[in-house]
C-alpha cells in the first residue's frame, strides 16, 4: 500500500486532460499551458510542457494529436475502494444518502471501533434522527441548488421558536464539537444555524432576500509571548495549529505569537489560552488582556 | 542532479511542510541540514505547490519561511498536494496512459506480448525517436497495477491475460467533499475527487487540522495492521532528543485528539510488557509482520484501561489509580458551565453538588493529563484536591504565577 504513488500525482492528471483535450482536437499549445495551470503547480508548464514538445513522454504529439483512443481514466485502486467502505461504516454517511456500490469483497481500511476522537465532546448531533436527516439534506440540496432561499424554524438559545429566512452558503463541520452549522447570508437574525436547533427546514419562495447581506464575523488577533519551558512552544503551536498565525523569535527561548481569530470565538479563545497557564501571556489586545486579569482575580478569592 | 518539482522521497518534505506550517521563525541554519541546495530545493518545491499559502520575513536569525492557512476559511486542505508529487520517469507516464488504452480495447484481455506488439505497431510509430519497452517493463508494471487493483489477471492456458478492472463505484461529491476533510486519512479521498472530477466547496471546517494529512501513509499503515490484528516494526524519531529507535509491537487502537491534532497509535510494546502510546508525527516507518495471536487479549486490556484514561497515557499497573476532584460555581443564568462540563467530561463524573455549584471527580492513571482542562475553568474553581498533592501545590501555584503575571505590575516576566 502506498499513498505516495505517482499514479495520484498532478502531472498525471493534467496530463489525462490534455490527452482528453488531444483526443477531440482541441489541443494547442495555449490550451496545453491552460490545463496544466488549473490542475497542476505554478512551475509544472517548465516540466510538462517540454516533455511534450520534445516527445520523451510518448502519449501527445509535438503538432497537438494523440495515439491514445480513450478519454483517459483509472479505475478506483484498492486503497481508493478501502477508504471509501470505511466512510460507508461512517454514522455521517446516512447524511449523504449515498451508496457507493461496493462490493463485500472490499475490506474497510479502517472501522469506527478502531478509531477514538478521546477528547471530542458528547453532546453531538443527532445523524441517526430522520428529522436531521432530513434537514441536512435538504440543506445540502438547496446549497447545491445555487444556494435556494430557506425558511428555517429553529429553537433559540432561550428555548423559542423562531423562523429566518435565510440564503444558505456552506456547511460547517467541527470536529471538535462534533456538530454541523449552516453558514448564512440575507438575514438580519444572524448568520450561523445549529443544525441541531431546527424544527424545520423547507425552501423558501417568499421575497428575494438580499444575497449580499453577510454578516461576516468580525476578525481580530490576539498576541502572546511565550518562554519554550515544559514543551510549551510545540504545545502551544500545535494547539492554535488551525489558525492564521506567525511566530516570531525574541530571543534564546522567547517566542512572540499573533493569532488571528473571529470575534465570535473570543470566549472560546480565553479558556483555551488558560490552559497554558503560566506558560503563555497575552499582551494584547487589551479586552482580551483585561477579561483574562477579571478571571484570575476571581479564582484568586477561592484558592 | 537539476531541480525538478516532484519527488522521489516523501519523508524529508514531510518535516519540512511541518517546520513550515507549525514553527515558520526558523531560518535555513537553524534545521541543523546536511546540504544548503537541497534545502532550498525543498522550500522551492514546496512554494511551489503552496504559492498563495507561503510566506517569507526577515528575522535577526536571517529570512525565515513559514505556511499560514486559516483552515476555516479552505474548503480543501492545501497540504493534500504534497501527495501528489511523486515522481515518476519518462517511460513510466508513458507506459501509464498506453497501456490502460489498449486495455480498455480489449475487454476480453490482452496478453503482455501483444501489448507489446500494440505499442510499437500503433503508438510509438507516431513519434520520431520511439521509446522501446521490451516485455518483462510492460510485465512489470502490470503486476504493479494488479496489486494497486487497476487490472486483473488470469490464466489462459500457459499465457496471462491481463485486462482492467471495471469500476461500478458511484461517488458523490458532497460526500467525497466532506469525508476527505474530516475522515483518517482524507487525502485518499481528495484522490478519488481528482479522478472523478467531483470537487465541491459546499463544506468547511472549524478546529480543523490539516497537518495530520503529512502522517496519512503512516496511520494508513497502522490502521492496516490494527484491521488485520499484525505486529510491527516502527521506526521513531524523537525531534527533541534526535534518538531514532524501532520498536516491535502489536498497535491496538489509533487515539487522536480533536483539540490539538495530535495522532497516537496504541500499543502494547513487547520489552516493556505493556500499553504505551506513540506520536504518529514522530514515527518514520512502519513495517507488518506477522499475525499476533494476542490481539484481542490486549485490545481487552486497553478498553479496560479507557476507563482511567483521560488522554494517552495507560499504566503497566492497573489497579494504581489517581483521585482528581474539583468543583465549580456558576450562577443562576449560568447554566451552559454545568453542560459544558457534561459534554467535557471525559471518564470522568459531573454532579450538581449544591445552588450553583457542580463537581468533576475522575480516577485516572495521570492526573497531571487533567490540569490543562481544568485550567480552562480559572475564576470558579471553589475547591480542588489532587491524590498527589506536589501536583495540587503546582496547580495552585501556576495559577498564582498567572495571577502575578497579569495582575501586579512588575510581576514575575520569568513566568511567561
Amino acid at each position: 500500500m502506498m499513498l505516495f504513488n505517482e499514479i495520484y500525482s498532478l502531472y498525471y492528471k493534467a496530463v489525462a486532460k490534455a490527452i482528453d483535450s488531444a483526443i477531440k482536437g482541441q489541443l494547442d499549445d495555449k490550451t496545453l499551458r491552460q490545463i496544466i495551470r488549473e490542475n497542476a503547480f505554478c512551475e509544472s508548464e517548465l516540466t510538462i510542457v517540454p516533455a511534450i514538445k520534445e516527445e520523451k513522454w510518448q502519449i501527445i504529439c509535438a503538432d497537438g494529436t494523440t495515439p491514445i483512443q480513450n478519454t483517459p481514466s483509472i479505475p478506483l485502486t484498492n486503497l481508493e475502494k478501502s477508504w471509501l467502505k470505511a466512510i460507508s461504516l461512517d454514522k455521517r454517511i446516512a447524511l449523504f444518502g449515498v451508496d457507493f456500490g461496493l462490493g463485500d469483497d472490499v475490506q474497510p481500511l479502517f472501522n469506527q471501533e478502531n478509531i477514538k476522537y478521546f477528547d471530542q465532546y458528547t453532546d453531538e448531533d443527532e445523524y441517526d434522527n430522520p428529522e436531521y436527516q432530513k434537514h441536512f439534506k435538504t440543506i445540502l440540496k438547496a446549497i447545491n441548488d445555487n444556494h435556494h432561499p430557506l425558511q428555517i424554524y429553529m429553537r433559540n438559545p432561550k428555548g423559542q421558536s423562531v423562523r429566518m429566512n435565510v440564503i444558505p452558503r456552506h456547511l460547517e463541520y467541527s470536529h471538535k464539537d462534533d456538530k454541523f452549522r449552516l453558514i448564512t447570508s440575507g438575514c438580519a437574525y444572524g448568520a450561523v444555524i445549529n443544525l441541531g436547533r431546527i424544527q424545520s427546514c423547507e425552501y423558501y419562495y417568499g421575497r428575494q432576500l438580499n444575497r449580499m447581506a453577510d454578516l461576516a464575523p468580525e476578525n481580530k488577533c490576539f498576541c502572546m509571548e511565550l518562554v519554550d519551558k515544559r514543551n510549551a512552544l510545540e504545545r502551544v503551536m500545535m494547539h492554535f495549529a488551525h489558525f492564521e498565525k506567525q511566530a516570531e523569535k525574541l530571543g534564546d527561548d522567547r517566542y512572540k505569537i499573533t493569532v488571528w481569530y473571529n470575534k465570535e470565538d473570543e470566549g472560546e479563545i480565553i479558556i483555551r489560552i488558560l490552559s497554558f497557564g503560566p506558560m503563555v501571556k497575552v499582551t494584547e489586545p487589551c479586552d482580551l488582556v483585561e477579561r483574562i486579569k477579571q478571571r484570575l482575580k476571581k479564582q484568586m478569592r477561592y484558592l | 542532479m537539476a531541480y525538478t518539482e516532484l519527488i522521489k522521497n516523501f519523508e524529508r518534505v514531510r518535516e519540512y511542510m511541518r517546520q513550515f506550517y507549525l514553527y515558520g521563525f526558523k531560518s535555513r541554519e537553524e534545521y541543523g541540514i546536511k546540504s544548503a541546495r537541497s534545502y532550498d530545493d525543498d522550500r522551492r518545491r514546496i512554494e511551489t505547490w503552496l504559492g498563495e499559502y507561503m510566506g517569507f520575513k526577515s528575522g535577526a536569525n536571517g529570512k525565515n519561511v513559514f505556511i499560514s492557512i486559516d483552515s476555516r476559511a479552505v474548503k480543501s486542505n492545501p497540504l493534500f498536494k504534497a501527495w501528489k508529487t511523486c515522481s515518476f520517469t519518462d517511460k513510466d507516464i508513458t507506459l501509464h496512459f498506453i497501456v490502460l488504452d489498449i486495455l480498455k480495447n480489449h475487454p476480453s484481455g490482452i496478453t503482455t506480448k501483444d501489448i507489446c506488439d500494440v505499442i510499437e505497431n500503433d503508438y510509438m510509430c507516431c513519434f520520431d525517436s520511439p521509446l522501446s519497452f521490451d516485455e518483462s517493463t510492460v510485465r512489470k508494471k502490470l503486476k504493479e497495477y494488479e496489486t494497486q487493483g487497476i487490472v486483473t489477471s488470469r490464466k489462459d492456458g500457459k499465457t496471462v491475460v491481463y485486462t482492467i478492472c471495471k469500476d461500478s463505484t458511484k461517488v458523490d461529491a458532497d460526500a467525497l467533499a466532506f469525508f476527505s476533510e474530516s475522515a483518517p486519512c482524507g487525502v485518499i479521498g481528495s484522490f478519488i475527487a481528482d479522478k472523478k472530477t467531483a470537487n465541491n466547496d459546499n463544506f468547511a471546517f472549524k478546529h480543523h487540522y490539516i497537518t495530520q494529512t503529512m502522517d496519512s501513509e503512516i496511520l494508513a499503515k497502522l490502521l492496516c495492521a490494527i484491521r488485520d490484528k499484525r505486529n510491527v516494526i516502527t521506526i521513531n524519531h524523537s525531534p527533541r532528543t534526535e534518538n531514532t529507535v524501532s520498536i516491535k509491537s502489536v498497535p491496538l487502537k489509533i487515539f487522536i485528539s480533536t483539540q490539538n491534532g495530535r495522532q497516537y497509535v496504541m500499543v502494547y510494546h513487547y520489552d516493556f510488557d505493556r500499553i504505551m502510546s506513540y506520536r504518529l508525527d514522530y514515527i518514520t516507518d512502519v513495517e507488518l509482520l506477522d499475525e499476533c495471536e494476542n490481539f484481542d487479549h490486549y485490545r481487552n486490556m486497553l478498553c479496560r484501561m479507557e476507563k482511567h484514561m483521560w488522554g494517552v497515557n495507560a499504566t503497566r499497573h492497573e489497579e494504581q489509580l489517581y483521585h482528581v476532584e474539583f468543583t465549580v460555581s456558576f450562577a443562576e443564568n449560568e447554566g451552559f458551565i454545568y453542560r459544558r462540563m457534561m459534554r467535557e467530561k471525559r471518564c470522568g463524573n459531573v454532579e450538581l453538588v449544591g445552588k450553583g455549584l457542580c463537581r468533576f471527580s475522575a480516577d485516572v492513571y495521570n492526573e497531571q493529563e487533567l490540569v490543562p482542562w481544568i485550567r480552562t475553568f480559572a475564576g470558579r474553581i471553589v475547591k480542588i484536591s489532587f491524590t498527589d498533592k506536589e501536583l495540587e501545590a503546582s496547580f495552585k501555584e501556576d495559577i498564582h504565577s498567572m495571577y502575578q503575571m497579569y495582575c501586579e505590575e512588575g510581576g514575575d516576566n520569568d513566568a511567561v
